[in-house]
């Protein structure tokens, strides 16, 4: 078996989901970069980049998908919290709904 | 921006440094967005050094940085990113250009849109050479059915010009008129180079 060619779609299928991945941690809980990047590795098993994570943060804050929050903190280093918007969970929902038609496509 | 203090000096050094390379792969920005971005990074550097707190403050330090990557590459997106927002949202020709030219990397749709924005910059300064040569600039015609849209002189041309050959009879065919058509086109490039910006921005978080 080519185990390195499944490795190369293994990252392009991951990193094609990561958007959604990002919506379905932040619809649990507002979280600032570094704790996402902990959460996306803990729930899908994906090390993602700050160099990756952090440009699509700003493209989907960008969109109005998610509202980005600055918060004070006792060390004086403010963190910025990441929520979902509502618009971000419509298009979550509907992110869903594909992922699940092509699944079921795939084990039909 | 509150910057973090390390005992160690050497860390202390390679992180400033690491901030002021930050800045300056940020200088393009509004001073709004740079210190967003920079109260990111400094944010994520801290959260990294609290979680992996050891011993060795170098180290984990190393790490982080060794992760962010370099600021000049790792920058590049999120710059280029906000700078489309900032382009979009201001209509400011120096950012609009700024965006652009940032982008041009990213696709064909930026080479079209850079040269849409040269030929934006070509139209005003047409204007402003029909208000010194009312004669030479224009648009002509010849007893070929070529056209040219531009600057003539009986020694060269310049414009915008489809199989023109100066020998034969030319006719200018817009006269004062010219001023408000050039006007109004690069009005319209303008437009459509905003529509076309908002598009891409759409486009990229897909």
């Amino acid at each position: 078996m080519k185990v390195e060619f499944i490795e190369n779609w293994h990252s392009q299928f991951r990193k094609g989901l990561l958007p959604m991945f990002v919506f379905i941690i932040l619809e649990k809980k507002k979280c600032y970069g570094y704790e996402l990047i902990q959460d996306i590795k803990v729930e899908f098993d994906i090390d993602v980049g700050e160099g990756t994570l952090y440009p699509l943060l700003v493209r989907l804050a960008k969109e109005g998908l998610l509202s980005p929050q600055w918060e004070e903190q006792p060390s004086g280093i403010p963190r910025k919290y990441y929520s979902i918007s509502s618009e971000g969970k419509s298009v979550l929902a509907s992110m869903k709904t594909y992922a699940g038609s092509i699944l079921k496509k795939i084990n039909e | 921006m509150k910057a973090i203090s390390f005992d160690n000096q050497s860390a202390q050094r390679v992180y400033n440094d690491y901030m002021q390379r930050c800045r300056r792969a940020t200088s393009i920005l509004s001073e709004k967005d740079r210190e967003d971005v920079l109260l990111e990074i400094n944010s994520h550097i801290y959260e990294f050094l609290t979680a992996n707190n050891t011993k060795d403050q170098m180290e984990t330090l190393l790490n982080v940085l060794d992760r962010l990557g370099a600021p000049e590459e790792t920058l590049k997106d999120i710059v280029a990113a906000k700078k489309i927002g900032q382009a979009t949202l201001t209509f400011n020709p120096k950012h609009l250009i700024q965006a652009l030219v940032l982008n041009l990397t990213n696709g064909v749709i930026y080479f079209i849109l850079f040269v849409l924005f040269l030929f934006e910059i070509a139209f005003p300064i047409l204007i402003i050479l029909k208000l010194i040569y009312p004669d030479h600039v224009g648009l002509f015609i010849n007893s070929n059915g070529a056209f040219q849209y531009g600057y003539m002189s009986e020694s060269g041309s310049g414009g915008i010009s489809i199989g023109f050959h100066s020998h034969a009879k030319v006719t200018e065919l817009l006269g004062s008129w010219f001023i408000p058509v050039s006007l109004l086109t690069a009005v319209l490039i303008y437009l459509g180079i905003i529509f076309l910006l908002k598009i891409v921005k759409k486009n990229k978080t897909k």
